[in-house]
């Protein structure tokens, strides 16, 4: 293995929704070792098609837990020795959940998607200026769009965002707390399946419980709940926390946001770039584990067996894949980005994130042909000791 | 009718949905998702589009034959 002294990681960002220049850089070495904010070592895959190949690689282990370095001190976040997300078990329990996700199945739900957009943005448009666009917009749209899918009650919406926030902390609240909101969100769950299973309905947690309950060997009770946790998480946060950064992105360069207004049809080509630009402001990613020893295409870098294993999402900024990467371009075609993973652990809801998001960024510039940031970019505040990025607020006019 | 081939790996899918967005003349999916080849032997002119279709497919399930098809590329994983 050649790889330089540690950096920390994640990399410092650029003050105003930019991508600093030392991202770029990171792939002059394919393989960098980094320190995780739990203070352990692991090491980063920088060149895109190195991240490429080894998202198919089975040889690196999504099965962490107790014998890879750990993302949080205070925080286990995704580790559970019950839960096995390597093949064949996870490939099983995932071809379950998949039939919510097709092609057929989002495009039926587009238009409840369209609905609530509208809902929302109504509400902005009757509010004060400058608004406050994750809170009155971001959060609230794949919240019930996530709730509508699983058929979570909406008087309950309030509290799973609140243990949901307090499960993702990284650094944000001492260990005993982020036990605590686990251990609320998992007894919250076990209410609400039982809930569906008295009484069912036209919903993805239903559906899946009459599945468990016709073949356990399919998915197990215990294996349902750790699902719906997992896709409620997977849903709410990452989707608002794209659609902030990307608008922010966006608004922060008004010459390209003037573009786009003036023709929407390149909505979801600016989705796809603003998702290879800056996936949710970056966040830790998912670790992996190696295996066996694992060769890197320069022929001579090797990932030793036992390493943890980041696959970045700096990536996405590789010359070698991407003319210009650190330009923001909403005409880029063959946007083939790494954002969503791939491989057998491919994000389960990019289609859904992806129809939302093009929904949502339609609804506001078609509404607000006037929206801009309400401070300078540079201002916009980062969260802090949180699983993923983005920014705290967006304050906009229009 | 064309002379390209175009086959796909149901076992090794997994939904992105992605060939059935760009190609939904070509490409659909079962009651679990999984993708359907609708039209195996497609216009030719479809070439470039069903090529952009395997690589962006996130396992690799997608199979191209016939005249013009380029190799996938190289140093990437088949699964």
């Amino acid at each position: 293995m050649s790889a330089s002294s540690p950096i920390g990681y994640p990399l410092p960002w650029a003050p105003a929704p930019d991508i600093p220049e030392s991202w770029a850089a990171l792939g002059e070495r394919p393989l960098q070792e980094i320190t995780l904010p739990s203070g352990d070592p692991a090491l980063l895959v920088t060149r895109y098609k190195d991240v490429r190949r080894l998202f198919a690689d089975e040889r690196l282990s999504r099965n962490t837990f107790g014998r890879a370095s750990r993302v949080s001190a205070s925080n286990d976040l995704f580790g559970d020795p019950n839960i096995d997300n390597d093949p064949p078990r996870y490939l099983t329990e995932r071809s379950v959940v998949m039939r919510a996700f097709s092609a057929r199945r989002i495009e039926a739900l587009r238009e409840v998607v369209k609905v609530i957009v509208e809902e929302l943005l109504d509400a902005m448009e009757a509010g004060p200026q400058p608004a406050e666009l994750m809170e009155a917009f971001a959060y609230p749209l794949p919240i019930l769009v996530i709730c509508h899918m699983l058929g979570v009650p909406p008087q309950d919406r309030p509290k799973f965002r609140r243990l949901i926030d307090g499960f993702l902390s990284v650094s944000a609240l001492p260990e005993d707390e982020v036990e605590e909101c686990r251990k609320q969100y998992w007894e919250y769950l076990a209410e609400l399946i039982d809930a569906k299973r008295a009484e069912p309905g036209d919903d993805l947690i239903s559906d899946l419980i009459e599945i468990s309950r016709e073949d356990p060997s399919k998915l197990t009770a215990y294996q349902l709940q750790h699902w719906v946790k997992t896709l409620l998480i997977a849903g709410y946060v990452t989707t608002a926390s794209q659609l902030g950064t990307g608008m922010a992105v966006l608004l922060h360069r008004p010459e390209v946001a003037a573009e786009l207004k003036a023709d929407l049809s390149l909505v979801p080509s600016a989705v796809e770039e603003l998702l290879r630009y800056q996936m949710m402001g970056t966040s830790l990613g998912t670790l992996r584990y190696a295996v066996e020893d694992i060769e890197l295409l320069d022929g001579s870098t090797v990932i030793p067996k036992g390493s943890t294993v980041l696959l970045s999402q700096e990536s996405n900024m590789d010359p070698a894949e991407f003319d210009d990467p650190l330009k923001l371009d909403i005409h880029r075609t063959d946007n083939h980005h790494l954002t969503f993973g791939a491989g057998i652990h491919f994000c389960a809801g990019a289609a859904l994130a992806r129809m939302e998001l093009q929904e949502a960024t339609e609804g506001l510039l078609r509404r607000f042909p006037g929206l801009r940031l309400a401070v300078p970019g540079e201002e916009l505040k980062r969260p802090v000791g949180g699983f993923l990025a983005g920014y705290t607020e967006i304050p906009v006019s229009w | 009718m064309g002379s390209l081939r175009v086959s796909a790996d149901r076992e090794s899918c997994v939904t992105s949905s992605l060939c059935v967005y760009r190609l939904p003349q070509v490409f659909d999916q079962d009651a679990e998702g999984r993708v359907l080849v609708v039209d195996e032997q497609p216009p030719d002119g479809l070439l470039r589009e069903l090529q952009r279709a395997r690589r962006g497919c996130p396992t690799r399930s997608i199979r191209l034959e016939g005249p013009g098809v380029e190799p996938d590329e190289a140093g990437e994983a088949t699964p």
